[in-house]
């Protein structure tokens, strides 16, 4: 009874705001905040992280420079047992990339099928509507929605098995600048706050509230919320300064960089380059 | 308007960063040199907030996605250097973390939104600003038009990025490798999705963001500046009558719209917009207009009479777009973008093949907005009968839209639940 009537009135203008946030912010929270899947034991979580960096962009560039969805299913299957061997969840790994792909790129592509030229895949008359989508403009199609798909998933199984910390240490290895990997550290853990604050002030609203108001007050919500949100943001901001001059930071920071590549990191590496290698030796094949 | 792996040629995406690099560099050292540590919370503060804005994003068919950014802002409160960072920085988090956005494509994302957006917005928001006084409303209205043109270049370079590709890069049959739209579709697509939509609404993130640090936090308006060593008059808001401000938008709207309709008409004040405004029947516009004035007096009031509570305010503004819909029938030609794909080839000499085939989709029973019935659409039923057609048949297909929502609604509906919100359960 009670869960209902919590539902019924969330069902207000803002609804799919607020179940947006939550929304966001729980996913984010499982898979990524916690590590969850980064500190399994398995095989990618092993590898040392800037040898992870290379793999990944050797991959992403042959997928990149694929055309043919053959190569492209390969890749794709290469990818899903690299994802076994880090016993990453199977149906969580598949669901989140092809979840939002079809979304994004699908409704993107979509036109496309229809202003291509050449012959037509069928010519559907019904009444008064005229279907008929090109065979070139769907196979491009294809390949594109593809070749994005594999690329999200690439990128998708770097994180799931890297710690995020350990993603700072490869970006100083690859000389990006101090001040740079502070910003985003700091960023990272803003995010997550700016995400609880406004969960938290959707929760405390909804608790209180029995019933349906006005957009009126719906919007002078929404506004007063976005401005205690900021006030909050600022102060916090200055907390965080006097916190870290009170620790002696001077504007440098120091990391400990004890990582050194073994032959299995080199193996990894070996077997990335290969399949990189491999894809764009059986692409020109086919072509 | 984030661009995702596979949009782009990976050579053109490894290529845009030879432009973003340098930059990164450059806005490395100047953040160093002219901000003190107390900008470094400050700055991945306002990194996550724009992340956060740009989460709110929906697809743009033959473009990307649009979205609000919130790099103007940035560069108005820490200059365009530490825009460039903290934009650069929330994407490249949205990237790794969400998929949003390609990692390849990485440096032409940075480019679009983290470099060109900040510093056009950020320019031309300086130059209206000009010398005014810190507290001045001159510059809220400055920061949301300096915010406005910086995301529409922003989707403009987007636009033209992704229809370079079916020109670059296509395979030995001719057909296209990655984004498959050239610049006819893909400029259109990303700039009216802007122009209309994701550009105001960031306009006005960044108005009322600016309007809200004069009033509660003008030190960090003017904090960084003064930290550099400039010396700035703060002043004082001057409020200004609501009236004035109405009036000057609509003056302002007068203006754009007159400007657009030259442009368009070739300069020549008889043809605005393209028409051949000498074809009018004047007397028969006084007739239609008197016609359509005396239903909206009637049906419009009524409909805010008769509707529920609930659907007093959206029903009543949709019957008003109902009954003034036909003022559309005044332009001879074709009115706003309802051409059919006869009217483009008159105006345009060709039609493209998608259009030809896609159109027939849309030609629905109540073909060209009117009722297929000799009084309104006959060959001598006059204008004022032309729009009452127009006017039934747009109320129709309100009403039909609205049914079907409703039964849409009702079948999604979760059991044990009723519309008066209490629990059967």
């Amino acid at each position: 009874m009670s869960t209902h009537a919590h539902s019924t009135a969330a069902e207000g203008h803002i609804g799919w705001f607020e179940h947006t946030v939550a929304g966001i912010a729980g996913s984010i929270e499982r898979a990524v905040f916690t590590e969850e899947h980064a500190r399994k034991p398995g095989w990618l979580q092993g590898v040392d992280p800037r040898a992870k960096m290379g793999m990944f962009v050797v991959l992403v560039l042959a997928a990149g420079l694929a055309n043919s969805l053959l190569v492209l299913a390969l890749l794709y299957a290469a990818i899903l047992a690299a994802a076994r061997a880090s016993r990453v969840p199977f149906d969580f790994f598949v669901r989140r990339v092809w979840v939002g792909i079809p979304f994004f790129a699908g409704v993107v592509i979509i036109p496309s099928i229809f202003f291509a030229t050449g012959p037509r895949l069928f010519d559907l008359t019904l009444g008064p509507l005229h279907i008929a989508p090109a065979i070139a403009g769907l196979l491009g199609a294809v390949v594109f929605v593809a070749r994005v798909g594999v690329s999200v998933s690439l990128a998708v199984l770097l994180v799931l098995t890297t710690q995020w910390a350990d993603v700072l240490k490869s970006l100083q290895a690859l000389r990006v600048p101090q001040i740079f990997i502070l910003l985003l550290s700091m960023t990272y853990r803003y995010i997550f706050l700016f995400l609880h604050a406004m969960n938290s002030l959707f929760e405390a609203r909804k608790s209180r509230m029995v019933g349906r108001t006005d957009g009126a007050e719906h919007r002078r919500w929404i506004t007063g919320s976005m401005m205690s949100l900021l006030n909050r943001s600022f102060k916090m901001s200055n907390d965080v300064y006097s916190a870290m001059m009170a620790r002696g930071f001077t504007g440098r920071i120091h990391t400990y960089q004890t990582y050194r590549m073994t032959p299995p990191d080199w193996l990894a590496v070996a077997l990335a380059l290969g399949l990189a290698v491999g894809a764009g030796l059986l692409g020109r094949v086919i072509a | 308007m984030h661009i995702p792996d596979g949009y782009l040629s990976p050579i053109f995406s490894l290529g845009a960063g030879v432009v973003t690099v340098p930059i990164w560099g450059l806005a490395g050292r100047r953040v160093q040199a002219v901000l003190n540590n107390r900008t470094v919370p400050l700055l991945s503060i306002f990194a996550a907030l724009s992340f956060t804005i740009m989460m709110f994003n929906i697809p743009v068919p033959g473009g990307t996605t649009a979205h609000g950014v919130g790099g103007t802002l940035i560069a108005i409160v820490l200059g365009p250097w530490a825009a460039v960072i903290g934009v650069s920085l929330a994407l490249i988090l949205q990237a790794l973390f969400f998929g949003d956005g390609g990692i390849l494509a990485i440096f032409a994302n940075c480019l679009n939104m983290g470099i060109i957006l900040p510093f056009v917005g950020y320019l031309t928001y300086r130059l209206i600003a000009g010398r005014a006084p810190l507290l001045s409303s001159r510059r809220v209205w400055a920061a949301g038009i300096g915010a406005y043109a910086g995301i529409t270049v922003s989707a403009l370079a987007v636009g033209l990025e992704l229809g370079l590709q079916p020109i670059l890069f296509q395979d030995a049959a001719g057909h296209p490798l990655y984004s498959p739209y050239g610049f006819g579709a893909a400029l259109p697509a990303m700039l009216l999705a802007h122009v209309f939509g994701a550009s105001i609404v960031e306009a006005i993130i960044t108005a009322l963001g600016v309007a809200y640090l004069q009033k509660q936090h003008p030190e960090y308006l003017s904090g960084m500046r003064v930290a550099a060593g400039a010396d700035i008059a703060e002043g004082q808001a001057v409020g200004r009558p609501i009236g004035q401000v109405i009036a000057g938008v609509a003056i302002a709207g007068v203006v754009v719209l007159a400007l657009a309709g030259l442009i368009t008409g070739g300069g020549d004040v008889g043809h605005l917009f393209g028409a051949d405004w000498s074809q009018v029947n004047w007397a028969d516009v006084a007739t239609m207009l008197l016609i359509v004035a005396v239903i909206a007096v009637v049906l419009i009031p009524l409909a805010r009479f008769l509707l529920p509570q609930r659907l007093k305010g959206i029903g009543t503004a949709f019957t008003a777009i109902a009954v003034l819909a036909p003022l559309g029938l005044i332009a001879p030609g074709f009115a706003y973008g309802e051409g059919s794909a006869a009217d483009v080839k008159q105006a345009f000499g060709y039609v493209p093949k998608g259009l030809q085939d896609l159109s027939s989709v849309f030609s629905a029973p109540l073909a060209g907005y009117n009722l297929p019935l000799p009084f309104f659409s006959g060959a001598n039923a006059t204008l004022w009968q032309t729009a009452i057609g127009y006017e039934i048949s747009g109320i129709i297909g309100i009403l039909a839209l609205a049914l079907a929502t409703l039964g849409l609604a009702r079948l999604l509906r979760r059991p044990g639940t009723d519309s008066t919100g209490t629990s059967t359960v």
